[in-house]
């Protein structure tokens, strides 16, 4: 494309008034870019001008120096065109208003040595604009040549069924993969469950029935029982996927990557690639190398993780205090459940009915936290098995003893409702001892709401034991992926299939694979059955991004996707390694293969490529770069006291809607910073920090998403793999004599934005207390 | 406080509760705003927070004999702001409705007392009793029952005028009066011994007292202290729902004790100087202006408190034996003062058969006295002598 460039300056919102339009049009104009004000750009007659220009005169790649990119999006969006978008209103003119940031008088203007700082800073976003423009493509999708839209459902329980069903409706063929001979899941095996409609407040009969029999009424629905999968091989759109029955021995079984322990010789050093290549095969011999396709197997579009949960199992003597394992009558809400699905409920000891049972909803000595696993969930269970006992016996007495009773949203017309059954008992307290009294159970309790340390004698008791996600024994998804068949880290969620399920429910860290119900946390029937049809919409979402060649998320739509220059490849494998999302797979040599729908476009590769040969079409290692170098460094030649410069590179996740805010809060930061968004912090290659300071910018920081366990990066590892680099970065200045301290990583929620100024002041300051950049100049 | 408290939930006691009109107990969830807003609640142990845990806990042996439940008032100010909507102040009258039928004794009785179905039975009682014990001593030519009776003559009237003596004679209504009389303070008598020593046990089990053992001197002296503010209602007062309650209270309860006072007075009268009745002469004048005025304040009294009740229908609950009490009184002071109107209005048999259904009603008010809310009247004078002795703040 043959780029005809446009200038555009906005003059409204305040940008006239400030800025010297006059002196910034001459920036591009100097460059021999022509350049337009309008006093209200995103009004319809500024718009029509644009339109009109484009239309008349060719223009192609606009620049307009408006607002901030985060409003007006759709106003100036011109397909066939670059829009480049530089930021006077937010970044320029609302974070440094003119009485704090005062312009230069006319007698002042005739002294060379003064300079306005905003002036300099809306001069220099443009300049760095125009950079931009001339090194960046129009994005054009990728294109997958096999699609299919067939949607996988792992588990055939409640979740499962539902999500099977829903998508079904919405048109898609769907296959259930289920482990046991039959469908239902746990539920099936329940005698009532928690009720699922208004007013939420009786038991009701479990839904698995009307769920099997909608599965079976459905022509999209196929069901394959006794069947698990053996490897799910490609990627989203085109996963090529191979079953097999429980516990068989398979060639196309996944093949697990090498264990760290294993990489190492017998002296502890790292084998070399083709010693650790070797130990990889014979690790993994009778199975097929990842990349290896099955010819047998089926294609599916995405897949919905639905396995569920197993009950916990407590270890030897784990409970002891309690009474498990010592007496009998002592049983988990699990075997409860089993003994109640099959008649009254009698004790498991001699048979005989029991009609006081104690519920105990948290372990004790001294921790007040629940049973491991448990959630809202076994608080709402201890209800519906308390009304069991009540419902057998008209004299049954059921006693809940809590340390919290969680009931959310509309289950807490269950509680009510349970609540008033004269039979049942709830007090929070701590079970404090557990023995045998006779021929019944003496429990004890203390710090209840009866004010004293009571006991009460029963002739059962139950422990609200919790649901474990059956991705905690085994990686279940079995991804043909090189970072190996499960979800990476996954034991910062307690082994729960999630990302970041606050702010992304469903989405795992494999895109493509959307997780519901009791395996993403542990959930009731009926917040499952709504889990399933956000699985399944996420799902739909998922193959109709990827048929199209673009983001599924959180860059809903982005066309753009990572594109290698491999002749200059070194095979150094960071790029497949470092991926949050398993995007890449390499071969035998390390030469990485990308698997563009599995991929979310945060650049992590870019910014891990030493050799810098990964990039988009609208942002890479060069247009960053050279906006960095378009920034202009004032050095003791211009000016007496030449101001400062310091690069931020922003994440424009949290970081960069928080400036926003910011500037709308007319809370203003130093005009010595130029900031450059990035898609995310794990793309930012060294390359710019060291162009930056070799440029003679006086520093450099980073701004982006809290990590580590409780994280908020939008793409799980960006900030966290950033915060490594910036560690690597410090011994390579301190060899240029340069301070470490000069570079800085920050991290901001989204709601921080009244914390920013003074975040980047005292960087500034810092900096300033250090002195000039001593290669400024240069 | 013992080291270890053996719970033992009594599922019937919860559901007679209900029964009584506390069903809403078991939605508590033990917030204590009720402990919070009640105005008369004591700051050591305050009330009803812990009763609404027993009770949904079903501890009997916690609430029976817990004088707290007397104290209160049953303003409505705990019920209104309930956040669940649990209405303490009705469990917490519900309770002493159970209390009351426990210390009682005799259930046959308060069955036929509490129970609706059962009024007939009630009314029937006294009027069969005159009937036939005035029968029965007609055989024995004892004339105490007169279906005609004669008029009677004084100071020279030569028409004579209409005495209710001359058809039920004092004598056969006294013989029945009586010993009714002491059956009643014999039962009251059970049972406040019984409740002063359970209630000393729960004080002492829940730290509401120092003393430990009961001075009948200094609870005596506490009786006398807390007499003013019972007749004073100042507690009533205090609450802040339900302010104008204390105003027909009051009227009824001055208007028993006037008709006491009065029925006292002739009773002396009477068999002390052995003047009969009626007493239309001047000299019994200021006597008798105190029975008109304690009469009419019956009829008021209960009048405003049935308007009140059932203005307040949403937020209080009422019970068969909230209107059993209302109608009594009513039916009491309407059909005195009726039978006083006709025999002023010489309606002979009107006023003869006004009288017979007055005297059934006296009769129903006395035996039911220890069954029914009424006894409120002993028990919490009691509970509220009890509380000033122990010296709870």
């Amino acid at each position: 494309m043959d780029k005809k460039y446009g200038v555009y300056i906005c003059t409204g919102c305040g940008i006239g008034d400030a800025l010297d339009i006059k002196s910034l049009s001459d920036v591009a104009e100097e460059e021999g870019l022509s350049c337009q004000s309008h006093p209200f750009l995103c009004g319809k007659e500024g718009v029509e001008l644009l339109k009109k220009d484009i239309a008349e005169k060719g223009v192609n790649t606009l620049m307009l120096a408006a607002c901030s990119r985060r409003v007006n999006y759709d106003v100036f969006r011109f397909d066939g065109c670059i829009v480049d978008r530089i930021n006077l209103r937010e970044g320029v003119v609302w974070s440094h208003p003119r009485p704090e940031f005062p312009a230069l008088t006319e007698e002042e203007k005739e002294d060379e040595d003064n300079f306005d700082r905003v002036q300099m800073m809306a001069e220099d976003y443009l300049r760095m604009g125009m950079a931009k423009t001339e090194k960046i493509k129009l994005p054009e999708p990728y294109v997958l040549e096999n699609f299919t839209k067939k949607i996988l459902v792992l588990g055939g329980g409640v979740t499962g069924m539902t999500s099977a069903i829903d998508a079904a409706k919405a048109g898609y063929e769907v296959t259930i993969v289920e482990k046991q001979a039959q469908l239902g899941g746990n539920v099936a095996n329940w005698r009532q469950q928690l009720p699922v409609s208004a007013p939420y407040e009786n038991l009701i009969p479990t839904v698995v029935a009307d769920k099997i029999a909608a599965v079976e009424a459905d022509g999209n629905i196929s069901v394959k029982l006794e069947t698990e999968v053996a490897r799910i091989a490609g990627e989203p759109g085109n996963f090529t996927v191979t079953m097999k029955k429980p516990g068989e021995k398979i060639e196309f079984d996944v093949p697990f990557p090498l264990p760290e322990e294993m990489k190492l010789d017998e002296a502890g050093k790292e084998l070399d690639v083709e010693a650790q290549h070797a130990k990889y095969l014979e690790y993994n011999e009778g199975r097929k190398d990842i990349l290896q396709l099955d010819p047998d197997g089926e294609k599916f579009g995405a897949v919905i993780l639905a396995a569920g949960w197993r009950p916990y199992q407590p270890e030897e003597g784990e409970f002891a205090h309690l009474g498990l394992g010592q007496v009998p009558d002592v049983v988990t809400n699990y075997e409860f459940e089993e003994i109640a699905s099959k008649g009254k409920i009698v004790r498991p000891s001699d048979g005989k009915e029991a009609k006081s049972v104690v519920f105990i909803q948290s372990p004790g000595q001294g921790d007040d936290s629940d049973f491991a696993y448990t959630g809202a969930v076994t608080s709402m269970v201890a209800l519906k098995q308390a009304k069991y006992v009540c419902n057998d016996y008209d004299d049954g007495k059921a006693y809940i003893f809590y340390q919290h009773m969680r009931t959310p949203g509309l289950s807490e017309g269950f509680y009510k409702s349970i609540q008033q059954t004269p039979g049942i008992f709830m007090t929070k307290g701590e079970v404090t001892g557990v023995s045998k009294n006779g021929s019944s159970l003496a429990i004890e309790a203390a710090d209840t709401l009866l004010g004293d340390n009571i006991q009460v004698n029963v002739d059962m008791v139950v422990l609200a034991t919790g649901m474990v996600p059956v991705t905690v024994d085994s990686p279940v998804i079995n991804l043909a992926y090189r970072q190996g068949p499960g979800f990476r880290d996954n034991d910062i969620f307690d082994g729960y299939a999630d990302s970041n399920f606050i702010c992304f429910p469903y989405e795992t860290q494999r895109t493509g694979i959307y997780a519901a119900g009791a395996i993403r946390r542990s959930m009731t029937v009926d917040e499952s059955i709504e889990d399933a049809t956000g699985a399944a919409l996420k799902a739909i979402q998922c193959i109709e991004s990827s048929n199209r060649g673009v983001a599924v998320h959180p860059r809903s739509g982005d066309m753009t996707f990572p594109d290698f220059f491999f002749q200059r490849c070194t095979q150094c494998k960071r790029c497949t390694e470092e991926c949050p999302f398993g995007a890449l797979d390499d071969d035998e040599k390390g030469t990485p293969k990308p698997n563009p729908t599995r991929c979310r476009r945060c650049g992590t590769c870019m910014g891990a490529c030493p050799e810098r040969i990964i990039g988009f079409a609208d942002y890479n290692v060069d247009s960053i770069g050279s906006m960095v170098k378009s920034v202009q460094v004032p050095s003791e030649d211009d000016f007496d006291e030449p101001p400062f410069r310091i690069l931020g590179l922003v994440c424009e996740n949290d970081a960069l809607p928080a400036l926003d805010i910011a500037a709308l809060n007319k809370l203003s930061y130093s005009a010595d910073v130029r900031l450059i968004p990035v898609r995310c912090l794990g793309s930012v290659n060294v390359i710019w920090i060291k162009d930056a300071l070799s440029q003679g910018m006086d520093g450099v920081f980073l701004l982006g998403c809290k990590h580590g366990d409780d994280y908020q990066c939008h793409f799980v590892k960006g900030s966290e793999l950033a915060s490594i680099r910036m560690k690597k970065i410090g011994d390579a200045l301190a060899s240029l004599a340069l301070e470490e301290e000069r570079v800085a990583q920050f991290e901001v929620a989204i709601d921080e934005y009244d914390k920013l100024p003074k975040i980047i002041n005292d960087f500034v300051e810092m900096v300033e207390d250090l002195g000039p950049n001593p290669f400024k100049g240069f | 406080m013992a080291d270890k408290y053996l719970v033992e939930p009594d599922v019937g006691f919860i559901k007679e509760i209900g029964e009584y009109g506390g069903d809403s107990l078991k939605k508590c969830f033990q917030c204590a705003t009720c402990s919070v807003a009640c105005p008369i609640s004591p700051d050591n142990k305050p009330f009803p927070r812990k009763e609404m845990i027993a009770a949904s806990w079903g501890l009997k042996d916690k609430l029976v004999g817990n004088g707290d439940v007397w104290l209160c008032h049953n303003c409505g100010d705990c019920s209104t702001l309930c956040p669940r909507g649990a209405k303490p102040g009705d469990v917490l009258s519900a309770i002493r409705m159970y209390a009351i039928s426990h210390y009682a004794g005799f259930p046959a009785l308060g069955k036929i007392v509490n129970d609706p179905k059962k009024l007939p039975v009630l009314f029937a009682i006294p009027a069969v009793l005159f009937l036939v014990l005035g029968l029965i001593f007609k055989i024995f030519g004892i004339h105490w029952l007169n279906f005609s009776p004669e008029r009677v003559i004084e100071h020279g009237d030569t028409v004579g005028h209409i005495a209710h003596h001359a058809f039920f004679h004092t004598w056969l209504v006294d013989l029945i009066f009586v010993p009714t009389s002491i059956f009643v303070v014999a039962i009251f008598a059970l049972g406040l011994k019984r409740m002063i020593a359970d209630m000393h046990a729960n004080a002492l089990l829940e730290g509401k007292t120092d003393k430990e053992n009961i001075d009948p001197k200094g609870f005596v002296q506490s009786l006398i202290k807390i007499l003013p503010t019972i007749m004073k209602h100042s507690k009533f007062s205090e609450c802040g729902e339900n302010t104008e309650r204390a105003t027909p209270h009051m009227m009824v309860l001055f208007g028993f004790i006037g008709l006491a006072f009065v029925t006292g007075f002739f009773f002396i009268v009477l068999y002390g100087i052995g003047i009969h009745g009626p007493y239309d002469a001047l000299v019994w004048l200021p006597v008798k202006v105190i029975a008109i005025v304690s009469g009419i304040a019956l009829i008021i009294g209960s009048f405003l408190m049935f308007k009140n009740r059932k203005a307040k229908a949403a937020d209080q609950m009422s019970t068969y034996r909230d209107w059993f009490l209302i109608g009594l009184v009513f039916a009491l002071g309407a059909t005195g003062m009726l039978s006083y109107l006709t025999r002023l209005a010489d309606a002979a048999f009107l006023t003869y058969l006004i009288y017979y259904i007055h005297l059934m009603c006296v009769f129903v008010l006395f035996i039911s006295l220890p069954f029914s809310k009424l006894a409120h009247l002993v028990y919490r004078t009691t509970a509220m002598a009890y509380n000033e002795y122990a010296g709870r703040k």
